[in-house]
């Protein structure tokens, strides 16, 4: 099998920006990428993408000039665009494909005027469970359980939107205190305005190609999906959490680590502070019910033993579902070139992107992808 | 709300006649998953499913307060995730609840609300 690294990555800006149509937000990204690879040609894409209408791949990569080949849209909720990445880069393990694009994607601000709207189809969406209240849950049963404190939720939230003042590509930013935090607007108790991440519009991209031995390739350690198993009384843990313990398992073992404690930089999916507690307990960086606590003491900060999310996740940089695992993926390959500027993680050598999603009753998320990889 | 050319995917709950409602969903026959929906299959194992009736009383799993606009709702709503006794996991609107109600606290199945969502009666107040 073919060893495979990222040659180049590019994003357009994450934020409200309906002016902007999809070919506006993937030339960004596509353009960006291509250019960091140094190359103008790919052999195969995968787009992903939640909420693009249909076509919207060919359609967009038509006006880029990316005609004519293999083109292959995914949907995995929010891990769409790290489930394009996973499948274009086993296109490249196994010598489908030489060079491949893997795009995500996606316009939210067009498409809803406030949350996501819950899929009619799903009994729980249909019942009105929109997903900042699936959150809601697993907060409000952390909070039962004693196992996080209001401000340790909010914590997250300082400390993703502090790291965003260094990152220009983030919708927001800001120095903000647990007491603003708490204080604003109550969406889904416990969850409060700042707690959960904002409708972005934007794209990511990635070209990945044969590890060459370049000195700006980051190689692809390992990388794992899984879809979720039923989720009920049976688990001792919230929504999402056997799902991400599991996937980070097989990711861990593809990339030959020992220990995830052996990473030097996490982006993990934060659509809501509860989400990352939960993910960096899941992952293993931190022993389960210290995951608030981490937040709170700076662990999980720049600086501190474990970073989370030095680009500010999704909290502050926003959520375009398809985009968003790319943009993860486009973050750590910066730090691990060591071309994160002010949100450097120093010395990063191993870096780990978790994406994980999706609301459809009884499973445990609809996909999970953790990939791990390498400084050149 | 009305969802046009959608068969309504939520789960059943009947008045049984001794007056308790329950939810109608199924039992594996091979690992003796549960689930609050009447599917051909087991979603854990893939083995037979038989019917089954779970409830009336269960215990709140978590709960909610939504306090969003989602189509066809007004805010605020109170939701539990209600570990059923013997059942599944149940989604259930409280209705009537200004605040979540109290997480490990006693639920009981009430007759569905009049947008037909599950609905729970919980047998005392909020945590907050």
């Amino acid at each position: 099998m073919t060893a495979v690294a990222v040659h180049g990555v590019g994003t357009s800006h994450f934020g409200r920006q309906p002016d902007r149509d999809y070919l506006a937000l993937a030339h960004d990204a596509v353009t960006e990428a291509l250019a960091d690879a140094g190359t103008d040609s790919v052999d195969a894409v995968w787009v992903g993408t939640v909420f693009g209408p249909p076509g919207i791949a060919q359609r967009t990569l038509r006006a880029l000039g990316i005609t004519g080949v293999p083109v292959i849209t995914v949907e995995n909720a929010c891990a769409s665009g790290t489930t394009a990445f996973a499948e274009a880069a086993e296109a490249v393990r196994t010598g489908r494909f030489g060079r491949v694009l893997a795009l995500g994607l996606e316009q939210m601000s067009t498409a809803f005027s406030g949350a996501i709207t819950p899929e009619p189809t799903d009994p729980e969406q249909h019942a009105g469970l929109a997903l900042p209240a699936l959150y809601a849950m697993s907060a409000a049963r952390y909070l039962h359980l004693g196992a996080v404190t209001p401000e340790q939720l909010a914590a997250v939230s300082v400390k993703n939107h502090a790291h965003a003042l260094e990152n220009p590509r983030a919708q927001y930013s800001g120095r903000y205190t647990v007491e603003e935090v708490l204080d604003s607007k109550m969406i889904s108790d416990p969850l409060t305005l700042l707690q959960c991440c904002p409708t972005s519009d934007g794209a990511a991209a990635a070209v990945l190609a044969p590890a060459s031995g370049g000195g700006r390739e980051v190689g692809l350690r390992g990388v794992a999906l899984r879809s979720g198993a039923p989720w009920n009384h049976d688990s001792p843990h919230v929504w999402g959490f056997d799902i991400v313990r599991d996937t980070a398992a097989d990711a861990l073992a593809a990339a030959g680590l020992d220990s995830v404690t052996d990473v030097d930089v996490v982006e993990v999916h934060d659509a809501f502070t509860i989400g990352e507690i939960v993910t960096t307990e899941a992952l293993g960086l931190v022993a389960e019910g210290e995951g608030g606590a981490a937040a709170a003491t700076g662990v999980t900060a720049l600086g501190g033993r474990h970073p989370v999310n030095p680009s500010g996740g999704l909290l502050s940089r926003g959520h375009p579902l398809g985009a968003t695992g790319l943009a993860q993926l486009a973050e750590i390959v910066w730090q691990l070139r060591g071309e994160a500027g002010g949100r450097q993680v120093d010395s990063a050598r191993i870096g780990l992107i978790e994406t994980m999603g999706g609301g459809v009753s009884v499973l445990d998320g609809n996909a999970c992808v953790v990939a791990v990889l390498e400084a050149p | 709300m009305s969802h046009a050319n959608t068969v309504d995917p939520r789960p059943r709950c009947r008045l049984d006649a001794d007056d308790a409602w329950r939810v109608h969903g199924l039992r594996c026959r091979r690992c003796g998953t549960v689930a609050a929906y009447a599917w051909p299959r087991c979603p854990a194992c893939a083995g037979p499913a038989e019917p089954a009736a779970f409830g009336p009383a269960g215990t709140v799993w978590s709960s909610t307060v939504v306090r969003i606009p989602v189509p066809g709702r007004t805010p605020p709503f109170t939701l539990a995730y209600v570990d059923l006794d013997d059942g599944p996991r149940v989604l259930a609107h409280v209705p009537g609840a200004d605040t979540a109600p109290a997480v490990g606290g006693r639920a009981r199945l009430i007759a569905p609300t009049g947008s037909d969502d599950l609905a729970v009666e919980t047998a005392t107040g909020s945590t907050s």
